[in-house]
């Protein structure tokens, strides 16, 4: 079974999202930042990392490159409400990311890509 | 009427002018703080209601809001400087500048920012300086674009000052928050602090100040406060009560109807175009950051345009205070010489009714209640000396005077540690509100009579031209945590 | 004063110190323990959510389930403050949705409690409670209530107007351009954000007829929400509406228009006409601004550039030497700071 990790601050996000791929025969592990990371998660290669910028102690763009460095994927997206289009430029130029949703979000989206990376 | 200047010392005039003198004045101050208390819990309240209309993540999201830099100086601080920088950067704000101005340094800060950020250097032959400063040298931006919001100003020496003012030179943002490089902003503290531009309708909001609090001892991880401890010490301890009732009391009050003269030099934000407009801070005075305050109200009165100063009940910048009475001493002595200047520069608002309530009540009060306290205080002391020794004090009368002032100024501090604790959630153990109780309870007795020494010192400075700079305040540097 | 009368003052304060005590204690204990409260109704919530939105049909969520799970939690109509939190959860959630899932969460806020709780808020008393009905009314799209907010659009409180003026715009759509921009009392920045902002998520397709009609307005606040509505859709055809605000007399709405302009490019025709604005605008912050759009969206055109070279403004000539030296005309920015190096050293040949 394919693996995602959610990183959602906002516990209704986190949960929404972590039913969403579970249902769609994910993985799903949710964790509400990047201190709640255990070794197994660092070791696991990820298919999709849903993840939000916004985080305690972490400029946006180095949460990012972070989280691109630490956890092991194929597929990096978005999903925050720090959506602007000049944060998503921002976000772009890193490179590697596959895809940025800003709030408020069509989940039917999500699951359509969720459904095409199965 | 008198014979003799003996006839006069030994008639019953002094006594009773002194006692009636004392009394008014300490009548007034307490009618000052308990319309305070009234007017901050007002303040407090309706800040509370209008907030839960424009949320944080209201703003966070929004596309057309206001861009905001933050300036701010650094000299010689090559030891935090890059823990600093990250903490800055930290600060989440969709359309966010951040601009660290090296003054001059003398250590490796600008060699440690350049390898940590992979700055490159720009030519500066161009920029615009609208405000005079000491001489830009370079422009540095950081090649790798984690870092793209981040530019290093490298100029000579000029002061604090002359620093932000280099600083706001360079910005083109709509609004510019001054701060030190070694403060802990909140990171939504941004956020927080566009909400009266966002909201006002009628008034141009000219600063908007927030909260401050004493960070001594407590944990930092990753540039944000990991844990608020409250300092070990009993000076910076006191300092916790003194801001709490400084910044919930008495910003909030005299905001409440528009009389805030001040914005801390810590965590200030202003319109960018008003503060060029004025000519940016003033390098040649200590206290820059009331001084500015002063000049672009002025500045409003002169153009007639409705106006207001606004502030935060809310702590959004945690920063560290003089850890033992001598820094304490300093950093007064250097306050009130600020005070000093600023009351002397802008002396010809009193009781002048072009400047309203400025000029009518704003700056008296600032003259006989903040800059006139210490004097009053130190003559108070004086008083009650040559009148023991004359034997003129009816000792249990004034034992029982003390008690109940000393009762009373406990009151104000045990309020304003209930308002603190009932609003926000940064102390919220018993034994860390035991601890703010006792030290509010010691403090006319342990920190008060430093306090007054420091004022007094800074005044002497004034009075007889005793040249003195910023002076060097040697901090301990917050407890960095690794896990 | 008498000896007692001070003892009795200082007994009056001491109880008055004791008292505070007392209530930053009780103030202690109840905090810790909302805390505790709202955590569990905000975990549930957002478990009935989740299953409700992504119903599994091998364990699926009844209503009857929901509503017993929910009062559990401590949703009871005598507990004022947990509804309230619910609400605001719901709201909060609602605002983070679109598309189908958005219609279902209406649907679950319409069988769940608690019931009618807004709108009897709108009849009671007090500027906070009104106000915070009305926007509990927009944010869950409860539409059938709409008639009763549109009266408080003009109301003498800031909040209440404002809210009730963006739940126009939430049940209107572009049709509330009819009102919007010919209100009585000026709106703030933040109000035309928000006005905007609701006016996209929820009607992505622009009604133009709406907004061409709109521009008659000669309200200053109305001239800007239109700008800012002209810059979110990106509407390309409308940018004339910009441009002639570019050189509009009040500072305010020239700022909007500079603001605004930056998100198009525009034709040759228009620049030549932005150009000619640059140079009779009245503020050199302005024109600094402007200047910065002009070099980023057209071509060098040397005559401009060299003509403001030669003007009065020494920040804009520091700018313009900046962009000529930048861009192949190092010989021109020479020229000039030779012939300034002339005329204030006039003993130099």
């Amino acid at each position: 079974m394919k693996k995602v990790l959610v990183i959602q601050e906002d516990i209704i996000i986190k949960k929404i999202l972590e039913r969403l791929v579970g249902l769609n025969n994910y993985t799903a592990r949710a964790i509400k930042s990047l201190d709640e990371l255990n070794i197994e998660d660092q070791q696991t290669n990820f298919d999709l990392i849903i993840t939000d910028i916004l985080f305690e102690g972490i400029a946006p763009l180095e949460f990012v490159s972070q989280v691109q460095e630490i956890i092991p994927h194929k597929k990096l997206l978005i999903v925050t409400n720090m959506g602007q289009d000049k944060i998503k430029k921002e976000i772009y130029a890193l490179q590697g990311i596959s895809g940025f949703f800003s709030v408020p979000i069509d989940l039917d989206e999500i699951e359509k890509i969720i459904q095409a990376y199965r | 009427m008198w014979n003799s200047v003996e006839g006069f010392f030994s008639s019953n005039y002094v006594y009773w002018a002194a006692n009636y003198f004392f009394f008014i004045y300490g009548a007034f101050l307490m009618i000052f703080y308990f319309t305070g208390v009234i007017l901050a819990n007002i303040a407090i309240k309706k800040n509370k209601l209008k907030s839960s209309f424009l949320q944080v993540s209201d703003i966070v999201s929004a596309t057309d809001i206001p861009s905001v830099t933050l300036v701010a100086p650094a000299f010689n601080e090559g030891l935090t400087i890059i823990e600093n920088v990250k903490s800055l950067l930290s600060i989440q704000y969709p359309y966010y500048e951040f601009i660290l101005v090296n003054d001059g340094s003398t250590d490796d800060s600008l060699e440690k920012l350049i390898k940590e950020f992979d700055l490159e250097k720009k030519d500066a032959t161009f920029i615009i300086q609208p405000i005079t400063t000491a001489t830009v040298k370079y422009i540095y931006k950081s090649r790798n674009k984690k870092y793209t919001h981040l530019t290093v100003i490298d100029k000579n020496n000029g002061g604090r000052a002359d620093a932000l003012n280099a600083g706001i030179n360079f910005t083109t943002t709509e609004l510019v928050i001054c701060t030190d490089a070694d403060c802990i902003i909140e990171q939504n503290a941004l956020l927080k602090m566009v909400r009266p531009y966002l909201e006002e309708q009628e008034k141009e909001i000219i600063a908007c100040g927030g909260g401050i609090g004493i960070a001594n001892d407590s944990i930092i991880k990753n540039g944000i406060l990991k844990e608020l401890r409250l300092p070990e010490n009993l000076v910076p301890l006191i300092q916790v009560v003194e801001y709490i009732r400084a910044f919930l009391l008495g910003r909030m009050a005299w905001g409440e109807i528009n009389g805030l003269m001040l914005v801390s030099g810590a965590f200030g934000m202003y319109p960018r175009k008003r503060v060029i407009e004025v000519g940016g801070f003033d390098a040649k005075t200590v206290g820059e950051d009331l001084e500015l305050c002063i000049r672009l109200r002025t500045h409003m009165e002169n153009l007639k345009v409705p106006y207001k100063v606004v502030y935060l009940p809310e702590t959004l910048c945690w920063t560290e205070g003089p850890p033992d009475h001598n820094i304490l001493i300093k950093q007064r002595d250097r306050w009130a010489r600020g005070l000093w200047e600023t009351m002397s520069i802008h002396k010809k608002l009193f009781l002048n009714p072009k400047y309203r309530f400025m000029g009518i009540l704003f700056y008296p009060y600032w003259l006989f209640f903040e800059f006139g306290a210490p004097i009053i205080e130190f003559l108070g002391l004086i008083c009650i000396i040559a009148f023991s020794f004359l034997g003129w004090i009816n000792w249990h009368s004034a034992i029982l005077l003390f008690t109940l002032v000393y009762l009373i100024g406990c009151l104000f501090s045990t309020a304003a540690i209930f308002m603190y604790v009932k609003n926000f959630d940064h102390y919220n153990k018993p034994k860390q509100i035991v601890e703010l109780l006792l030290a509010a309870y010691l403090e006319p007795f342990l920190y008060h009579p430093v306090l007054l020494y420091g004022q007094m010192k800074g005044y002497y400075k004034k009075l007889f031209g005793i040249k003195s700079g910023w002076g060097v305040m040697t901090r301990k540097g917050f407890k960095v945590s690794d896990t | 004063m008498s000896e007692e009368k001070f003892i009795f003052l200082i007994e009056v304060v001491a109880v008055l110190i004791v008292a505070v005590w007392i209530s930053i204690a009780s103030s202690l204990i109840y905090r810790k323990r909302r805390l505790k409260v709202l955590k569990y109704i905000e975990e549930t919530f957002a478990d009935i959510v989740s299953r409700y939105l992504y119903n599994d049909i091998q364990n699926p969520l009844t209503l009857i389930e929901i509503q017993r799970t929910l009062r559990k939690a401590g949703i009871k109509s005598h507990k004022k403050a947990n509804i309230q939190y619910l609400i605001n959860l719901m709201i909060r959630t609602q605002r983070t949705i679109l598309g189908t899932n958005h219609k279902k969460l209406k649907m679950l806020y319409a069988q769940i409690p608690p019931y009618r709780v807004s709108i009897s808020k709108i009849t009671g008393f007090g500027w906070y409670r009104k106000a915070q009905g009305i926007r509990e009314i927009y944010e869950m799209d409860q539409s059938q209530y709409r008639h009763n907010i549109l009266r408080f659009r003009n109301h003498r409180n800031v909040y209440v107007r404002r809210e009730a003026q963006i739940a126009l715009v939430v049940f209107l759509g572009w049709e509330s351009l009819r009102f919007l921009p010919y209100l009585k009392r000026e709106i703030s920045l933040w109000q035309q954000i928000k006005i905007v902002e609701k006016l996209y998520d929820l009607y992505p397709t622009p009604e133009l007829p709406w907004l061409k009609k709109a521009y008659k307005t000669d309200k200053l606040f109305g001239k800007q929400l239109l700008m800012r509505g002209i810059r979110k859709y990106k509407l390309q055809a409308e940018v004339n509406f910009i441009i002639e605000n570019l050189n509009h007399p009040n500072y305010e709405v020239r700022e909007t228009a500079i603001y605004c302009i930056q998100t198009f490019v525009i034709s040759d025709e228009w620049m030549v006409e932005v150009k000619e604005i640059f140079s009779i605008l009245p503020d050199a912050t302005q024109q600094m601004q402007l200047l910065k759009y002009i070099f980023n969206n057209s071509e060098i055109d040397l005559d401009f550039y060299l003509k403001h070279l030669y003007a009065n403004n020494d920040d804009l000539k520091l700018k313009i030497a900046e962009i000529l030296w930048n861009n192949g005309y190092k010989e021109k920015v020479q020229e000039f700071y030779y012939q300034q190096y002339a005329k204030i050293n006039p003993y130099v040949e």
